[in-house]
């Protein structure tokens, strides 16, 4: 019986194993609780409807007039802070997932850490091709992750960072100097010579895509998220308003309860936050797998390696 | 402390984006470094693990055929090794009976011929008796008869001849 035991003992965890461990799920909490903390302590109360970006925590230049377009102003701004805490949570996610790794694995975690890796490299693969699994399945977990993620924090009531156009933008940033760096590897003429093949009319359309590329990708990430805060806003006004209306004879408190707001924001909710942030984020991620495969030249880049491999190794050979 | 305000709805900052785009780079190491690398690591190991444990069944096995090949080989060796040993025990058997046979007809002769030269050697004693009994009687018959004592040397040697002559007709 004895023998039996034994290895139900080292099944066991350790305390250290589980201090570590509950201190990696607040990792995970803290920094989410922290964004709400920040919400709710920071910014005044709204009243009525009010759509508007992120907040502005701290501004370098304080006469700095917020309302304009393009800002060169350093600023730290909600959405920037709860993208930070969204990686903190991933981060400890990503810790807490690996933490106690076996090579028999016996642990939900571990099973699910194997999961998403293997699913990423699957996605990877299948879109990009075998080539580029090793260094290319980190960077598309990275950007579903905190996407997928940043686009949840509206399930707490704060600002998503993707509804913030200075995000999406720096992601779209560089994913196109990802896209660039790849095609751009097999020398500058080569590179060049992707746009002018088709003629110079067809060039000069070729280079304004190139462009649009970048800006395409923010502005869809970035609208379909905030088109979605800002339809949840409008109905759940649309609501209390409609509420108001129908019910307001109700006599005492029962006239003042929003009744029709129980409902439909929810409904809307589960497609905005929930559907529409994975969506996006996929496809984001989707779009920057395709337009990387897509622009790499993988035979020439394949015939120059080998070419090169090889005259290594015949001058290894000759010395 | 002022009062904290919002961006447009339609924003970029610079410095923003330029933060967001590190930390994008950033979460790119941080699970690279955090989330594929232990699990690859595991991964391998536990293909390593597999492919070992293949390698050792692939070896077992040989081994195994092998051990059987060898201990037919053996069984073959032993089964002509017992077969030999029962054609030389049949063959020795054959010469022990044949050996046997042959002595016991040997003495088998033996003890016939011995029997007939002691047959013939009481014959001739009994003859020898018999004819100095028969000398003896005719002797004192032929005594008897003649009322007198004849020589009896010269009768003995009359009756031999006799005997000899009734021996040879005979």
């Amino acid at each position: 019986m004895t023998e039996t035991e034994i290895p139900e003992k080292q099944e066991k965890r350790s305390l250290r194993f589980r201090v570590v461990d509950i201190l990696l799920i607040l990792m995970m909490v803290l920094p989410l609780v922290t964004a709400v903390a920040l919400r709710v302590l920071l910014t005044p109360p709204e009243e009525g409807v009010a759509i508007h970006g992120a907040w502005v925590y701290w501004c370098a230049n304080p006469d700095a007039d917020l309302s304009q377009v393009i800002s060169t102003d350093f600023m730290i701004t909600e959405a920037q802070v709860n993208s930070w805490l969204v990686m903190i949570s991933i981060t400890g996610l990503a810790l807490f997932l690996t933490h106690g790794l076996r090579e028999r694995a016996t642990t939900v975690r571990q099973h699910v850490a194997e999961w998403v890796v293997e699913k990423v490299e699957g996605l990877v693969t299948s879109s990009m091709g075998a080539f580029h699994v090793r260094p290319f399945a980190p960077f598309v977990c990275a950007i579903i992750a905190l996407s997928v993620f940043s686009s949840l924090m509206s399930l707490l009531g704060v600002f998503t960072p993707t509804s913030d156009m200075s995000v999406v933008s720096g992601w779209a940033i560089l994913v196109f100097l990802v896209i660039t760096a790849y095609k751009a590897c097999c020398g500058p003429r080569l590179y060049v010579k992707t746009f002018t093949s088709d003629g110079p009319v067809v060039a000069v359309l070729n280079v304004i895509g190139e462009v649009a590329t970048p800006v395409s990708m923010a502005f869809r990430h970035y609208g379909n998220v905030m088109s979605g805060a800002v339809i949840g806003v409008l109905v759940t006004t649309f609501l209390t308003w409609l509420s108001s209306l129908l019910l307001g004879w109700l006599p005492g408190v029962l006239g003042e309860i929003p009744l029709l707001r129980v409902g439909l924001p929810a409904v809307l909710s589960v497609y905005f936050d929930l559907f529409s942030g994975a969506l996006q984020a996929y496809i984001f991620a989707m779009l920057t797998m395709i337009y990387v495969g897509g622009g790499f030249p993988l035979e020439e880049y394949v015939k120059r390696h080998s070419g090169r491999k090889a005259r290594q190794g015949e001058t290894a050979r000759a010395a | 402390m002022p009062q904290i305000q919002p961006l447009g709805v339609i924003s970029i900052n610079v410095w923003s984006a330029l933060i967001s785009l590190a930390n994008l780079v950033l979460l790119y190491f941080l699970l690279k470094r955090f989330l594929f690398k232990p699990v690859h690591k595991v991964l391998e190991a536990r293909q390593a693990h597999v492919d070992s444990v293949y390698a050792e069944a692939e070896e077992a096995r040989a081994e195994a055929e092998g051990d059987r090949t060898a201990w037919e080989e053996k069984m073959q060796g032993v089964r002509a090794e017992a077969e030999g040993i029962v054609n030389r025990a049949n063959e020795r058997a054959r010469l022990n009976s044949d050996a046997m046979l042959d002595e016991a007809k040997r003495r088998a002769a033996g003890i016939v011929q011995q029997a007939l030269e002691e047959a013939q050697l009481t014959r001739k004693q009994a003859e020898a008796s018999m004819r100095r009994e028969m000398a003896d009687v005719s002797t004192e018959l032929a005594g008897k008869l003649l009322g007198r004592e004849i020589n009896e040397n010269d009768h003995r040697q009359f009756i031999d001849s006799f005997i000899e002559e009734l021996g040879e007709t005979r």
